[in-house]
């Protein structure tokens, strides 16, 4: 636990994701961080920036090619990352083993990570890795500010019913929504000096984890389209549709 | 021994509706479930929860859950899954169970399926089929080891009927002194909205960026939604522009609806938009470009400037 | 010639491309009726390193070489509609920062650069006359020097980022005698006493990018702003204005790609005499000269960029990728206009904005028929 002015290390998990502003129309679809995992980079650096952390560390789990959304974390300003290396088709669960034995390692103060990967959507390891640490969670966070000399955070919670306040002692997980804030864009000279950072490589032998996932994704396919409708002129046939054809009025 | 346990979720005051559909699901799947509810001062809720098929509704009643905390509610719930032999521990998709049950599950040392949308038998287990991609494809998942964690969407599954039989109710004891004490509650904002429940109203109205500010939203999205005695929602860019409360965003992370009438104003239908309300029975779409995607899926299209139809419809109802 | 990208371009390219479709892909329509420069995006350019590309690290820039600075321009030219933005980037890099970054001393490059590369300073160029354009070097704004400034005289006309530039190349002659031989350049900031510069002055195309006349009264400039030496300005002019014409138009090759895409995608969506119009041979013929026209421009600018990177002179090259991208880029314009029809003429579809913006290019920097007559006489005729 930090007694000093500021938190001493953040840990930002973060996972690479086909664009999701790409469309479906987009032959070529490119990868980029997670747009959660990203708000979650842009948290832990202005946390750094208004002065409350020394050290941020970003981490994912991948094959070489995530290097790619590596290289953009470090970019936007992530002081070191750490790439775990493994190209297997990981469930939420697995992923959460994972990085308890790599925050077991690490030590953070605080960890930030999206509430959810819009790829798979669900939602699952930030609360996972909270309930293997044991640490106190603060999910789906818009705002969050640290109180006490940073021995804890005051964190606003979007909930279905509206938000909601909890103080959380820290060390603890925080997963961020997406009004927390506005990510910044990777610039070039950032792009440039994040070449020089360096990107670590384990392996989950080396952080003496071993996993398997034990959740299997059989197949997948397209939902079944909601046949095209029709257009209406006017409000009079709109009404008139709304009544006697679909009756919901 | 419980083969499934149905997480309920309720506002103190009532049970909400959506979290009652998780029960078809554990129906769905066989064998013998109940029904686990916790908070504070629960006698009124749980006794609202005995009709519903279940071997029992558990009740873990103390101060120290008088706000749902992640860190206390997991641990309360994976010691009563343990305790109860548990396979399946079962909720509805909604903030709260996202919150909870994920823990539970790691406690538990089980995988998770989220926003279950309909269970398969394959090879004589069971496989879950889920939407990955904001919706715009379905999974099918088995889970291995003999315990799992699932959310199932209300929108996928009916609301149980309740019948005449009752079941029994059970007070969970458990150590409230050792529940950890990690996360304090504060405060929570809690509108008082005449308006019906996004989730549960028969009609929603949603507005997009177009509305430009809460006044004109509140005046033409709010308007309809009160002519038709429905809820209002929002998409993100609505939110983000601040004419909606963060609480009415419909879609891939927002609330999933499926109303029988949802009208669309001004939106143009991006996927993540899409994904919350592609169960809707009736979709009307209302918005000045042809080529709007939302008019792809929606059950009418009406081409043309919401700011002059939409007081010409509410006229319309208005008058009969 | 090897046009293959290495993974550092590659990555470089894809987040030019990123940057510009999510930071600069906003409403052109109205910026262009109101002539309304914006600001906003200038400095996000800026700040995300657009304009430094071809500096180096040392002066505030990325020290890239001209082949990756100008796919660069291409990918910002796809994405980003605003033209006249383009514009003024374009005007910014190749007529005020090039020359400042040749031409300059070590305290003139620290002074301004880095202000220059990262968005915080406007630069500009006035070298055209009311009674000088092509015939450039006939220039007559005066500098006398008087002590240690420069006095200087005259007036300069369609001085593009004028009505917002914090420092002006300013081409003068010191000996109208003397012609070529006696011209000279200053950098002028914007407060310079007795310099005046006009309201915006209104243009057919690229209205998003202001632009002014500049009148000097008396106008003193402190010595150490000369850039290069008195007598030197042809010489600084013709060599900067190789970089200008070989990498102005890299993002006029974006915005024919676009072109491109988007008429491929309404020739196979409007359906006219039962079947997509894309499958009559007249329209389909136009895509395909529009594909060439890409095609073709984007190898000229490659070439010659890649020609200067070997320190090779492109007096030529530079002058025929000028010549060859503006007339494709107004041709695929007039193109995209057709095969959309009626619609294409309409503001709302945004090629007749395109068109508009593309024929300047035959002007700026040199008309085309300069442009030939500078291949002509590197032919020997
Ligand atoms: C990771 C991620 C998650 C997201 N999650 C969500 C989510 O949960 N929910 C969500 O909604 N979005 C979500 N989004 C955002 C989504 O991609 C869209 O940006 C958003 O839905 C667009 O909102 P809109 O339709 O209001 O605005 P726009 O896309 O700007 O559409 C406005 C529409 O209004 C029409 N219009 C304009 N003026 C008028 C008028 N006078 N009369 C009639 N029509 C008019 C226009 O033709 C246009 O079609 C997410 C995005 C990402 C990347
Ligand atoms: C959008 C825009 C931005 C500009 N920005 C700048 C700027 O920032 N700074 C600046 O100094 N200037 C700028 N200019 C001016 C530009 O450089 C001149 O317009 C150009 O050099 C032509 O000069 P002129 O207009 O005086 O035409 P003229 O030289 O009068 O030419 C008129 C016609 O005669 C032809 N012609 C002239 N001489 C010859 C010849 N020798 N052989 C064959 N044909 C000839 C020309 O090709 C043209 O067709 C800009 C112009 C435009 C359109």
């Amino acid at each position: 636990m930090t007694q000093g002015q500021s938190v001493e290390k953040i840990l930002v998990p973060f996972k690479s994701v086909p664009d999701p502003y790409a469309g479906a129309a987009a032959s070529t679809s490119k990868s980029v961080i997670n747009p959660f995992d990203e708000i979650a980079i842009e948290e832990a650096l202005q946390i750094r920036e208004r002065g409350e952390a020394t050290e941020i560390v970003g981490v994912t789990i991948g094959a070489p090619a995530v290097d790619e959304q590596i290289r953009a974390a470090l970019a936007m300003g992530i002081d070191r990352a750490v790439r775990i290396d493994d190209a297997r088709a990981l469930d939420p669960y697995a992923v959460a083993r994972i990085l308890r034995a790599l925050v077991e390692k690490e030590s953070p103060q605080v960890v930030i990570m999206g509430k959810q990967a819009v790829d798979d959507d669900s939602n699952q390891v930030g609360q996972m890795l909270a309930g293997l640490l044991g640490w106190p969670q603060a999910t789906f966070v818009s705002k969050i500010e640290f109180l006490e000399n940073k021995t804890r955070a005051r964190c606003t919670r979007e909930t279905d019913g509206g938000l909601e306040i909890v103080a959380i002692n820290l060390p603890a997980i925080i997963t961020t929504d997406l009004r927390l804030n506005e990510p910044r864009y990777v610039s070039l000279p950032g792009l440039m000096k994040a070449r020089r950072k360096p990107i670590e490589t384990l392996t989950c032998e080396q952080l003496g984890v071993t996993v398997r996932p034990m959740t299997t994704t059989l197949s997948t396919s397209s939902p079944t389209r909601r046949a095209a409708g029709t257009r209406v002129g006017s409000v009079e046939e709109l009404m008139a549709k709304l009544k006697q054809e679909a009756k919901v009025l | 021994m419980v083969e499934t346990l149905v997480l309920i979720e309720h506002d103190r005051r009532q049970v909400k509706r959506p979290s009652l559909h998780a029960i078809t699901l554990a129906q769905q799947l066989g064998g013998e479930y109940a029904l686990l509810v916790l908070g504070h001062g629960l006698d009124e809720i749980a006794a609202s929860l005995v009709s519903y098929g279940a071997a029992a509704v558990i009740v873990a009643d103390d101060p120290a859950l008088a706000e749902p905390l992640a860190d206390r509610y997991a641990t309360v719930i994976a010691e009563v899954a343990r305790k109860r032999g548990t396979k399946t521990l079962l909720g509805t998709s909604s903030t709260f169970s996202k919150d909870v049950l994920p823990r539970a599950a790691a406690l538990l040392d089980a995988p998770m399926v989220t926003d279950v949308l309909a269970i398969e038998e394959m090879d004589g287990s069971i496989a879950y089929r889920r939407p990955i991609n904001a919706g715009s494809m379905l999974a099918t998942v088995k889970v291995e080891g003999d315990r799992r964690v699932l959310t199932a969407r209300a929108t996928a599954f009916e609301a149980p009927a309740a019948n005449v039989a009752v079941c029994p109710t059970e007070r969970f004891l458990f150590d409230a002194a050792s529940l950890p004490n990690g996360v304090q509650f504060i405060s929570r904002e809690q509108r008082a909205s005449e308006r019906p429940d996004l989730t549960e109203s028969r009609v929603v109205v949603s507005g997009g960026r177009p509305l430009r500010d809460p006044e004109t939203f509140e005046r033409l999205v709010g308007g309809l939604a009160d002519a038709l005695g429905g809820a209002v929602g929002a998409t993100r860019a609505a939110v983000d522009a601040g004419m909606a409360p963060n609480d009415y965003q419909i879609g891939q992370t927002g609330k999933v609806v499926a109303p029988e009438l949802y009208i669309a104003l001004g939106i143009s239908g991006a996927i993540q938009h899409l994904a919350g309300i592609k169960d809707s029975r009736i979709i009307v779409a209302i918005n000045k470009d042809p080529d709007a995607p939302i008019f792809q899926i929606a059950t009418y299209g009406l081409v043309g400037d919401l700011h002059q139809i939409v007081p010409q419809l509410i006229e319309s109802i208005r008058r009969g | 010639m090897d046009f293959a990208w290495s993974e550092q371009q590659r990555e470089l390219l894809d987040a030019v491309g990123r940057f510009a479709s999510k930071q600069l892909d906003y409403d052109v329509i109205a910026n262009d009726r109101d002539a309304v420069f914006n600001h906003d995006a200038w400095k996000k350019c800026g700040e995300f390193g657009i304009h430094g590309l071809p500096v180096p690290a040392e002066y505030g820039g990325l020290g890239m070489d001209p082949l990756t600075t100008v796919a660069a321009l291409e990918r910002l030219g796809y994405a980003c509609k605003d033209n006249g933005l383009l514009f003024s980037i374009n005007a910014h890099m190749w007529t005020a920062i090039i020359p400042v970054l040749s031409n300059g001393t070590e305290a003139q490059k620290k002074k301004y650069l880095p202000g220059l590369c990262n968005g915080t300073l406007i630069g500009g160029n006035a070298m055209s006359e009311p009674n000088s354009g092509s015939d450039a070097f006939s220039l007559s704004t005066t500098a006398v020097k008087k002590g240690s400034t420069y006095i200087l005289n005259g007036s300069k006309i369609f001085v593009t980022n004028g009505p917002i530039a914090d420092l002006l190349v300013v081409f003068v002659t010191m000996d109208k005698a003397r012609g070529a031989d006696g011209l000279c350049a200053f950098l002028v900031e914007k407060d310079s006493p007795g310099l005046d510069v006009s309201k915006k002055i209104e243009k057919m195309g690229v209205r998003t990018s202001p632009m002014a006349e500049v009148f000097f009264t008396d106008c003193a400039v402190p010595e150490e702003n000369l850039l290069g030496k008195e007598g030197a300005g042809s010489f600084m002019f013709t060599k900067s204005m190789t970089w200008e014409r070989g990498c102005i138009l890299a993002s006029a090759v974006g915005s024919m790609q676009r072109l491109l895409e988007t008429s491929i995608r309404y020739a196979k969506e409007r359906r006219q005499g039962g079947q997509s119009i894309g499958k009559f041979q007249r329209v389909a013929d136009k895509i395909v000269n529009m594909k060439l026209r890409v095609q073709s421009a984007r190898h000229m600018l490659y070439h010659c960029a890649w020609l200067r990177g070997q320190r090779e002179p492109v007096y030529m090259e530079a002058a025929m990728a000028k010549l060859h991208i503006s007339d494709c880029w107004v041709k695929c314009c007039e193109d995209a206009i057709q095969i959309r029809g009626g619609y294409g003429f309409m503001v709302e579809y945004e090629v007749e904005r395109e068109l508009r913006d593309a024929i300047g290019s035959k002007l700026y920097s040199g008309t085309s028929e300069i442009q030939r007559s500078i291949i002509a006489s590197w032919l020997g005729l």
